[in-house]
């Protein structure tokens, strides 16, 4: 009679656990698991924070911080971030990723204090804060320390690339807006020669010493009006080259500074902002 | 199922390559998209209202130019906007006697037919991104955009 | 005795555990679709997704994956529904099920463009023997294809035949009546600058490209008969056959413009008064 009531109960058992419980934290957890390595991190965060509200979990916190990174939601990502206590074992990682969140925010002082703050902490990412920072350093238009100092969180093989970085930020290889304007005073077009603008260079050399051969040619052959006519539009060609060639020297310094800025920024990207990677789907 | 096994595969490999649930990454709501084709044809602003001294002489004239000239000879200008346009928006931007310099500079990028490629962002299908932004010689207004990058019109 | 009896408990268990199971994913299936119902389609999606995920023995993966697909579908994002709608494609547990997923996938493509797309699942279906039955219905969204690849012809002649849908044919018929013929606007114009401009109701530009073809054309001729060869290359070239190839370049242009115009017109009719099936 016992066994009979043991099975029975045995059975129930499994019958009960067929049932799933879609709301429960296991099955939450769960789903909330499938859909982060999915990368469908709104919906993960959702999943996640039902669990939080039974189960304290550091885990899943930090997963919800991390969640908020990866969407570029980066005030959520800090917030999330600085909540993970002092006793968890992500506390390190949430640190500088907090740090990473505040510079993909703002470059600002509230960056520079949090990174000095970490930078001179025990933490074993102090070094990478310190890496943040200075590659940070390139954007701003301030005075950057010394190349050595500026060099000296870095691993042997991204020195050579920060050299680069380092030396392109003090010297840019900027073109004289002066120069370009004088050049084209003096050389219809060359201004624009010196920015590199070769084709324009070339036609307003050619087209302003055209209209001053017309204009030539008609005083010679007594046409006063067609000669003033052509002086007039001869002198727009020319005096509208020392004005192009300034605009085109101050656009080629602006293509100089955006390939600088995406360079900086890509390597970045590539260094994942010094932060550690994570693989929680494998 | 009823599709083999082949196709079932096919379809894993491509979809596990191109999942990525960006679409998600924000809450949306329904939608309904109009049925319409894009209209992309630009509409000349004929606008007469007089707001600086250069308007006087300088809008009639270029609205002339746009109504017996432009709008009859073809789309020769190879530029957005074009150079009667440019005209136009860098005097009003600046003043007569930049904008005038700033449409004979132009009016040599215009002649010039080499290397538009290398230097200039796309608009539209046909047409190379010149904005009057890039020549007011205010620096902070320059915004540089990589050759043959696409302007969305 | 005592054996069968077991026996016959223990399978009552099992099946009684397999209903649960089915029961709770069934229920989990009415909740996703009252959020899809109720047009709340990220919930939805969310819901169906978590069907997916526990429903192991794929009993609504159909399902799950035609909702997620209209839900996409419904917010506009296309691509993703393409995806879902194909997932659904392969979980169809019939052949009736693979025709509602595949006549969704072709329609999304209509709404996303894809016509060439739309077209080859469309024409799959059609010549598709298990689905003889269903030409009609394919026929009917081969016909909004044409409409939305902009090819009202042979819209009409879709809706037309064997009178598939005569509101529909009548429309297509109407727009295709009173769009404007490109071809000829541009080659008319070749022969008699200005005819395009006069053919789509642009008179002054007409008039306009006239004026200048035949001032240009006169000083040209003019300028050969005196023998100032020179004015008249530059002339020729840097006047006349500007506005002839402008003139040429805006007869076709107006065409294209008002066809663009009749059909967003009859487009915007489609979609905010047509009271028949949309994609």
């Amino acid at each position: 009679m016992l066994k009979i009531f043991f099975f029975i109960s045995l059975l129930s058992s499994l019958i009960i656990s067929q049932e799933i419980n879609f709301n429960s934290p296991q099955n939450l957890k769960l789903f909330a698991d499938y859909l982060f390595c999915d990368k469908d991190y709104l919906r993960a965060i959702d999943e996640y924070e039902k669990y939080l509200s039974v189960f304290a979990d550091d885990s899943i916190q930090f997963k919800i911080a991390v969640g908020y990174s990866a969407i570029n939601d980066q005030s959520n990502a800090y917030k999330k971030f600085s909540s993970i206590k002092i006793t968890s074992s992500f506390y390190e990682q949430s640190k500088i990723e907090m740090l990473k969140s505040l510079y993909l925010q703002n470059i600002d002082s509230s960056f520079y204090s949090f990174a000095d703050v970490l930078i001179n902490s025990q933490s074993p990412f102090s070094n990478n804060a310190y890496r943040l920072k200075n590659t940070s350093l390139l954007f701003i238009q301030n005075d950057i320390p010394e190349k050595e100092r500026f060099l000296i969180p870095f691993e042997n093989e991204e020195k050579n690339e920060l050299s680069n970085f380092y030396d392109l930020k003090n010297n840019p290889p900027y073109k004289s807006e002066v120069w370009a304007g004088i050049f084209s005073t003096i050389i219809p077009g060359a201004g624009k020669i010196y920015t590199q603008e070769y084709g324009d260079g070339i036609t307003a050399f050619i087209l302003t010493g055209l209209f001053a051969y017309l204009a030539y040619t008609n005083f010679e052959h007594d046409h006063p009006t067609r000669a003033w006519i052509f002086t007039a539009v001869g002198a727009g060609f020319y005096a509208g080259n020392i004005y192009g060639s300034i605009a085109s020297a101050q656009i080629f310094n602006a293509r100089v500074n955006f390939e600088f800025d995406e360079g900086v920024k890509l390597f970045l990207e590539e260094k994942n902002y010094f932060a550690p990677t994570y693989d929680f789907c494998n | 199922m009823i599709i083999n096994k082949k196709y079932f595969l096919l379809f894993i490999t491509i979809f596990q390559l191109t999942n990525y649930s960006q679409t998600d990454w924000v809450r949306w709501e329904k939608s309904d998209p109009t049925y319409q084709i894009a209209d992309t044809y630009h509409e000349r602003d004929y606008d007469l209202s007089i707001e600086s001294t250069s308007d006087v002489i300088v809008k009639p004239v270029i609205i002339a130019y746009w109504f017996f000239i432009s709008d009859v000879d073809g789309a020769n200008c190879p530029f957005h906007p074009s150079c009667s346009s440019f005209l136009a928006q860098s005097m009003k931007e600046t003043n007569l006697v930049q904008g005038t310099l700033m449409f004979f500079d132009r009016f040599t990028r215009d002649t010039n037919v080499f290397g538009r490629h290398e230097h200039y962002s796309l608009f539209g299908t046909n047409h190379y991104y010149d904005p009057i932004s890039s020549y007011t010689l205010d620096e902070n207004r320059i915004e540089y955009i990589p050759a043959n990058t696409y302007i969305k019109e | 005795m005592t054996f069968v009896i077991k026996n016959i408990f223990l399978f009552l268990v099992m099946l009684a555990s397999n209903v649960f199971t089915q029961s709770t994913l069934k229920q989990q299936y009415e909740y996703a679709n009252q959020l899809f119902n109720h047009e709340k389609y990220f919930d939805a999606i969310t819901e169906f997704k978590r069907l997916k995920l526990f429903d192991k023995e794929n009993q609504f993966a159909f399902e799950s994956n035609l909702l997620i697909g209209k839900s996409y579908k419904a917010g506009a994002k296309f691509d993703e529904a393409v995806k879902y709608l194909t997932f659904a494609e392969i979980y169809a547990k019939n052949e009736e099920e693979y025709f509602v997923a595949k006549t969704l996938n072709a329609r999304t493509n209509i709404l996303r463009r894809t016509n060439k797309q739309a077209e080859r699942i469309l024409n799959d279906l059609l010549n598709d023997q298990r689905f003889i039955s269903n030409q009609k219905e394919t026929k009917y969204w081969i016909g909004w294809n044409y409409i939305f690849s902009d090819d009202w012809e042979k819209a009409y002649e879709i809706f037309n035949e064997n009178n598939l849908d005569t509101a529909l044919a009548n429309l297509c018929k109407s727009v295709n009546d009173k769009m404007y013929n490109v071809n000829f606007a541009k080659y008319s114009s070749y022969l008699i600058p200005g005819f395009g401009q006069f053919y789509t109701g642009e008179y002054i530009s007409g008039t306009l490209s006239l004026g200048w073809n035949i001032l240009f054309g006169y000083l040209t001729i003019n300028a050969f008969i005196e023998d100032r060869i020179f004015d008249a290359i530059i002339i020729g070239n840097f006047l006349w056959l500007r506005f002839y190839s402008g003139n040429v370049q805006n007869a076709e242009k107006f065409a294209v413009q008002k066809n663009l115009e009749i059909s967003n017109k009859a487009l915007e009719y489609l979609q905010n008064s047509f009271m028949g099936e949309k994609p």
